[in-house]
């Protein structure tokens, strides 16, 4: 079917470009109709030049011709700037392009090999399971809720039963509901302990961080999740003997996959761009704990794995970033005081708990001193949460309500939470 | 018949006095009706039929338990006015009185003290160390809570590095944060002095739903036509965050004292207003559904919405109308939120509430707050139930008061104690 040449080819071009990734396109075109779906693009007619040649076009003629060539004009630059019809300069007419290509890790990265891929580019060694000093915090009775179980429970029903006129909430909200009532009974506990009154939530912060790894240069950027930031920093995990050993560990490669698999490539970036999300002067300048929700982006779906090496990327980047800031941005062999950022991911019902500890910021070589990370993943806080009961051949295989809850994760959140005020 | 039998013209003289001893000395004795009682059909095509059904249903309704008596009362859908409590509809606020038969008390009630009184002073002197009245809380603490806020403020405002938000996003991107940072930290500040608080809930956008009908119009159109029917509405809020307890909060004023309060009267019909009729499921929903065990409510917070600015309204001399517009958010949403307390508990139209029930609202746009409260002594409004019904709801509250001047090089300038004073002991509020 051809198309008149006169007719909406500009429309066609437009919408080629304009991709929705399956999301509602906002339309805000008033002064041209557009149709409901982009249309694919459609290659437009090759031309060709043979040196020599006059090509005879309709342009004199001021209308098409049948067998006349299509006049080509000079390219029209408007002399005022307009924002609604800008179009930004190729990469390398940019001010700050770069040769050299930065890799850079977002909070939409899917990185294939996951947590191991995650681990080589932190330099970090690896020891499953929580600390077990960290979790005796939550042992105590002084560091209890009272009616610790029975309220977890009426929190995790209000968040999965409760929160809405539907039947039931959908899993974004009820993840969310989750983890603000989680929080929420953990923070109640201020009145006995009044140090965590010296801490504050941030969210939507943006979150810059580079290195050095080998010849190539990384960098952990974006807004990523719930922030639990501290005005005195976090007591180390491990003491200096640990760290020590840390150094005879070997990083685990993936050959043939490169580990810079799955980050996005940029030629246009800023060097040395290290930014906590705050500015100088904050009263809570030390990182306490990341929250990450699984489902926190509509837009990306991640896998455990992907999920988990999230968490550790943007833990070391705001443990990084504090690193930077207190000791400058030459990289340091050993840091007098490693720093410790936790990080707690959720998806409603498992969990992973995260302990990193920033021991070095001389990330280039393999050897030497590494970072520690410390993962216990998917911990189940609940088995099921039906609405109703699963019958299979007329036996209730499992009941409606709540079922299969486990007090040991929510003691290990509560754990996590009391870290450095106990 | 009559003619057998020969009725005495004169009765005897010599009748024995209390010939029947049985009768003087023993009550009436409730002998057993030999016959059912005399009723009118209840299937007849007859208005006594009618009547009866009606009231065999109410009956019914309140025999049930909670549960069913919320579904049999929003079982049936019908077109109802749907009242927003943010509307840009002029003097909203006695429209909404008369809706919901609410009396505005301008001020607050006296367990607040009116710390707005003295803004113009307090600023200027000295930290108010030894003055500071909220009663329970001692000065240094007052002193943690005022530097929490002013903390707060930057964080949001100055520290924190934000990008432009999207289009009538502005409201959720700056105030939203700031706002879920002040309720949090305010309330686990004062957890240790507020023992409800400990065990309360804490909502981020929750929903609150309420259905009442009041009043009735004549149809004047259609096959039911001449035919009275009652006006229906559907409240559907969101507040920001609000607070959920397990004991509700003592009364402001005794039910008596509110049979004098004056509640303005509109004879014209609610679509003049504009209001506009819809049909969908009718909802009561206070935040949470009827297992949660926080069934009472202490406090919600809401943000103006993004079309909503002063300045603009004072270019165009409407100045009075940002007072009015915020008033109008108030006793909407704290009647739907009382009222569904209120239902939650087993009150409804016919079985009225024994004891009031009460909650708090704050109303702020990031500088500015306006505080209000509601106490909800009848929920008896529709026609059949309100002809004899002295009682009225009361609503008390404030003008919008600034908390801080601005925010410049790191500071917050002019921060009002007397706001944060009223922010604390709002929270504070307690049996």
């Amino acid at each position: 079917m051809a198309t008149p040449l006169f007719s909406p080819t500009v429309l066609l071009k437009d919408l080629g470009r304009m991709s929705t990734h399956g999301q509602a396109r906002r339309h805000f075109a008033v002064s041209r109709s557009l149709p409901a779906k982009a249309l694919p693009a459609r290659r437009p007619r090759e031309r060709v030049e043979i040196p020599g040649l006059e090509m005879v076009t309709y342009g004199d003629r001021m209308h098409y011709v049948p067998g006349l060539a299509k006049p080509v004009y000079p390219q029209w630059e408007r002399d005022y700037k307009d924002p609604g019809h800008y179009k930004a300069p190729p990469a390398h007419h940019m001010l700050l392009y770069k040769g050299k290509p930065c890799y850079v890790y977002n909070q939409r990265t899917s990185a294939l090999e996951g947590v191991p891929q995650a681990l080589w580019l932190t330099k970090a060694k690896l020891i499953s399971g929580l600390p077990p000093h960290l979790l005796s915090l939550a042992e105590s009775p002084a560091n209890q809720i009272p009616d610790q179980d029975e309220r977890v429970q009426n929190a995790i029903k209000h968040a999965r039963f409760w929160d809405t006129t539907e039947e039931r909430p959908c899993k974004e909200k009820y993840s969310n509901t989750l983890l603000s009532n989680l929080l929420h009974l953990c923070a109640t506990l201020q009145s006995r302990h009044t140090v965590i009154g010296r801490r504050i939530l941030a969210e939507k912060y943006s979150l810059a961080a580079t290195w050095k790894r080998g010849e190539d240069l990384f960098q952990v950027r974006g807004q990523n999740g719930l922030l639990y930031n501290c005005m005195d920093p976090l007591p180390e995990v491990s003491g200096k003997q640990e760290v020590g050993d840390t150094a005879h560990h070997v990083l685990e490669t993936f050959y043939p996959v490169s580990p810079s698999i799955d980050l996005q490539k940029v030629h246009v970036y800023e060097e040395e761009v290290n930014c906590s999300g705050f500015r100088e002067g904050y009263p809570y300048p030390h990182a306490h704990t990341l929250y990450f929700q699984e489902d926190g982006d509509v837009n990306c779906k991640l896998h455990p794995k992907q999920f988990r090496a999230k968490m550790v990327m943007f833990a070391f980047g705001n443990a990084l970033a504090r690193a930077h800031s207190l000791y400058g941005t030459q990289p340091q062999h050993v840091l007098d005081r490693p720093i410790t950022v936790q990080a707690v991911g959720t998806n409603g019902r498992l969990f992973q708990f995260l302990v990193f500890q920033l021991n070095t910021t001389d990330l280039s070589g393999d050897d030497g001193i590494k970072n520690q990370v410390w993962l216990d993943e998917d911990v189940e806080l609940y088995d099921f949460a039906k609405l109703r009961p699963l019958i299979k051949k007329k036996q209730v295989k499992v009941p409606a309500g709540l079922e299969g809850y486990k007090p040991e994760t929510f003691r290990k959140f509560l754990s996590l939470y009391l870290h450095g005020a106990v | 018949m009559a003619a057998r039998t020969r009725l005495p013209l004169l009765f005897p003289k010599n009748l024995p006095p209390f010939r029947n001893q049985r009768l003087v000395h023993t009550d009436a004795a409730a002998k057993e009706p030999a016959y059912p009682p005399v009723v009118p059909s209840l299937t007849a095509k007859s208005k006594s039929a009618l009547r009866r059904q009606v009231e065999e249903h109410v009956q019914k309704v309140c025999a049930s338990p909670v549960e069913e008596k919320l579904a049999l009362i929003t079982r049936i859908q019908r077109e109802k006015y749907v009242v927003y409590p943010q509307t840009f509809a002029r003097n909203a606020d006695r429209w909404y009185q008369h809706f919901t038969k609410t009396a505005y008390i301008p001020g607050l009630p006296e367990k607040f003290t009116l710390g707005q009184e003295h803004t113009g002073g307090e600023e200027g002197s000295p930290p108010a160390a030894a003055q500071t009245t909220v009663p329970g809380i001692e000065n240094d603490a007052f002193a943690d809570i005022r530097s929490l806020v002013s903390r707060v403020i930057l964080q949001e405002r100055w520290h924190l590095k934000k990008r432009r938000p999207f289009l009538y996003r502005e409201q959720e991107h700056m105030v939203g944060p700031l706002l879920r940072n002040l309720v949090s930290g305010l309330t686990y500040s004062l957890a240790k002095y507020n023992p409800l608080l400990p065990l309360s809930s804490l909502d981020f956008n929750p929903q609150v739903n309420f259905y009442w009908r009041r009043g009735q119009r004549i149809i004047p159109k259609g096959h039911r036509r001449r035919h009275l029917e009652p006006t229906r509405f559907q409240i559907d809020d969101r507040p920001h965050s609000q607070i959920r307890i397990t004991q509700q909060l003592p009364q402001f004023a005794p039910l008596e004292a509110c049979y004098d309060a004056e509640v303005p009267e509109i004879t014209l019909a609610p679509n003049v207003m504009p209001m506009f009729r819809k049909q969908y499921d009718n909802h009561i929903f206070t935040g949470a559904k009827l297992p949660d065990p926080a069934r009472y409510g202490h406090t919600q917070f809401h943000l103006v919405p993004d079309r909503y600015h002063r300045d603009r309204m004072a270019r165009k001399q409407q100045s009075d109308q940002v007072e009015v517009f915020l008033r109008a958010n108030g006793l909407a949403s704290l009647f739907a939120w009382t009222g569904a307390q209120a239902m939650y508990q087993g009150f409804w139209n016919h079985e009225d509430v024994t004891r009031p029930f009460v909650s708090q609202a704050v109303i702020t746009d990031g500088q500015f707050f306006s505080f209000f409260c509601y106490q909800l002594n009848t929920v008896a409004l529709s026609v059949e139930t309100d002809a004899n019904n002295p009682r009225k709801n009361l609503m008390w509250g404030t003008e919008s008061l600034r908390l801080y001047e601005s925010v410049q090089d790191g500071e917050v300038v002019g921060l009002n104690d007397g706001v944060v004073k009223l922010l604390v002991q709002f929270l504070m509020n307690q049996p």
